[in-house]
């Protein structure tokens, strides 16, 4: 009890100390909590912008939807020998009946292939416009909606009208203002009638989503030329399905195409979530790379720290010899000098942590980077400034505790 | 007279054969060489002799900034000769008010929050601190300079903040090392009387310096030389040299 009610004593009156010798210093005290706070601010801003990148990315990739698997020759991301994906068989229409009876589990699928065109209304032109051939189920495995009019049916499909939905950039880019629903657009000089339009999906790695124009299937073939590969987009009834139906599709798709056993996949099974895994190994590097430079800069920080309290210790020896004299004891002497440098560096921190997210959300807003800093991220700054000031704390405040009494008041 | 023997119980402060070694650079040196006396309560004690007889060395050790080499030293029935630098730390609280040469005022505190300094380390509360402290400034006639810090002090106000530092935890012994050794001669002799009324007021105080005048005030004075006690007697005559060896063998 005694002890407790003395360790009170201490930080209490450590506290009051440090506040008391800060505000003596106030430059000093200053200039060394900017040397913590650059470090803090650093480490959050680079933090928080990556953060932000991640979240911003992980949300675009939910759009796709969780739910989805995208059957191609091709995967998302070619590692290695494009030629080797190149020459794989094409998928055929006609396996995608028998794809269907094989695998129930599949609740919506749709053939997709793309290619960039201008498309123009009037006098109004855009060039590079993702022209996708899809079919009627294709709504409910991309995630858009319909704001106007409808989607493709299956009429259109079997009839090959040249209609056309119209993804959010391209309705508002060529029709601002009315509703292009019943209108005519170009593209390639062909003329498609614009029977609905989709929903605004926005970015993936700053790539539009709504820059696009959806066509029947059919249609894009026998505009834009049969024969070109297409991927096969499927969805499952919810996410935990998604590896279930992946592991099944696998031996399904084997049959489907003839491989022979002991062959590898001549085909990828694309998933959004295969795309943020090579994402993360993408970033992880930076990541470290930004940390690392933070931390040094926190490191020069702390011995700033250390370096002041050094100096403090040194003009205060009599003032230690006299609080000796008259009761301290050595782990109030450490106290004391353990809650000066823990106080610099935790308003450091702060200023550091407010500095830091400001220049997150600065940058958030002239750039493209959505800045996004996570509760526990500013709470590891605080935290992690205080043990920086702690650490570099130790030495100094054992040198000021360890000085013999005697010596410390006979100093000049 | 006191006499020097170790035998006696009830003392304040009974020291027994006493020796401080010191190692300088490789060479020993011996700054108390066997010290024997005791103090009793409500004495008034010099400790005199020339720089490097021991007495700085006698007071670090009587003050427990320092403990002996060997020998033993009781302070208020308690040895304090072999305790930890924490336990130390406590005695010093407790047992022991410091007057300095130098006033060793922190600087930027003011008088009452020097005052109060020794209490803090005590675990007192704030109020209870601060009323004690200012009773104790009180006594030093000082209440209208409790607000100023030392820089706006005379010497003489210096020491009597230091003094009222030292009272104000009612300590067994006031140790004061060369208390006037830093003023003018009248302000000195204002602190002496101020030292005088202690004693009549029943503290115990111990004086190191090196001042005979000072030394011939106290009722006894114990003359160190090359750490060994040479004259124990009464302070005028140890002062003037008059007092005999009061130590075997000198």
């Amino acid at each position: 009890m005694k002890n407790a009610t003395s360790l009170r004593v201490d930080v209490l009156e450590g506290a009051r100390i440090a506040v008391f010798s800060l505000r003596a210093n106030r430059l000093r005290t200053v200039l060394t909590t900017l040397g913590i706070g650059i470090g803090v601010a650093t480490l959050l801003a680079i933090v928080g912008i990556i953060q932000g990148l991640n979240t911003s990315f992980h949300r675009q990739l939910a759009s796709f939807g969780a739910n989805t698997l995208y059957v191609s020759k091709f995967p998302w991301m070619i590692k290695g020998d494009w030629w080797k994906y190149r020459n794989r068989k094409n998928f055929t229409l006609e396996q995608l009946p028998r794809l269907r009876a094989m695998a129930p589990f599949i609740t919506a699928m749709s053939p997709s292939v793309s290619r960039l065109s201008d498309v123009s209304y009037g006098g109004e032109q855009m060039s590079s416009v993702r022209i996708q051939g899809v079919n009627h189920e294709y709504l409910g495995i991309a995630g858009f909606d319909i704001t106007g009019g409808r989607f493709i049916t299956e009429s259109d499909e079997e009839v090959t009208r040249p209609v056309a939905v119209l993804g959010a950039d391209v309705a508002e880019r060529l029709f601002p203002g009315i509703s292009p629903v019943g209108r005519s657009i170009r593209v390639d000089n062909r003329s498609f009638q614009v029977v609905g339009t989709l929903s605004r999906k926005g970015k993936v790695v700053n790539e539009s989503m709504d820059l696009l124009v959806l066509i029947p299937f059919k249609t894009f073939y026998s505009n834009f030329g049969k024969g070109r590969p297409f991927e096969i987009a499927m969805a499952v009834a919810d996410a935990s399905q998604v590896r279930m139906a992946e592991d099944q599709l696998i031996g399904i798709l084997r049959r489907l195409r003839g491989t022979e056993p002991g062959q590898p996949d001549d085909f990828n099974i694309n998933k959004p979530e295969a795309m943020a895994q090579t994402y993360a190994q993408l970033t992880g590097a930076l990541y470290g790379v930004a940390v690392g430079v933070g931390l040094i800069t926190l490191l020069v920080g702390g011995i700033g720290i250390m370096n002041i309290m050094l100096v403090s210790v040194r003009e205060r020896t009599r003032e230690i010899g006299v609080r000796r004299a008259l009761g301290a004891r050595k782990r109030t002497i450490v106290v004391q000098f353990l809650m000066e440098a823990a106080s610099v560096s935790a308003v450091g921190g702060l200023l550091g942590t407010t500095v830091g997210l400001g220049t997150a959300k600065v940058v958030s807003l002239i750039t493209p980077l959505a800045a996004d800093v996570q509760t526990s991220t500013v709470l590891g700054g605080v935290f992690f400034a205080a043990l920086v000031g702690l650490l570099f704390g130790i030495w100094p405040a054992a040198r000021a505790a360890n000085l013999d009494p005697v010596e410390a008041l006979r100093y000049e | 007279m006191s006499d020097g023997s170790g035998a006696g119980t009830g003392r304040l402060i009974q020291v027994d054969d006493i020796t401080r070694v010191f190692h300088v650079g490789g060479e020993e040196v011996r700054a108390l060489r066997g010290v024997t006396f005791g103090i009793s309560r409500g004495e008034w004690v010099a400790i005199i002799g020339q720089s490097g007889s021991g007495k700085s060395t006698m007071m670090n050790v009587l003050g427990c900034l320092d403990t002996p080499t060997s020998g033993r030293y009781m302070l208020n029935g308690k040895d304090v000769s072999r305790m930890s630098d924490d336990e130390l730390a406590v005695i010093r609280n407790v047992e022991i008010g410091f007057i300095f040469q130098t006033f060793q005022l922190l600087p930027k505190e003011t008088a009452l929050a020097n005052v109060e300094l020794p209490l803090v380390y005590r675990g007192m509360a704030a109020k209870e601190r601060r009323e004690r402290a200012k009773a104790a400034l009180d006594k030093v006639q000082l209440t209208h300079r409790m607000h100023h810090r030392p820089n706006e002090l005379s010497g003489g106000q210096r020491q009597r903040v230091a003094i009222a530092r030292a009272l104000v935890s009612e300590p067994s012994m006031l140790l004061a090392d060369e208390p006037t050794g830093n003023l003018d001669s009248a302000t000195g002799e204002e602190i002496v009387r101020l030292f005088e009324q202690l004693h009549q007021a029943g503290h115990t105080l111990v004086l190191v310096t090196h001042e005979p005048k000072l030394a011939a005030r106290c009722p006894r004075a114990i003359r160190l030389s090359d750490g060994e006690i040479v004259a124990d007697g009464p302070g005028r005559e140890v002062a003037m040299g008059v007092a005999g060896p009061m130590v075997a063998g000198v």
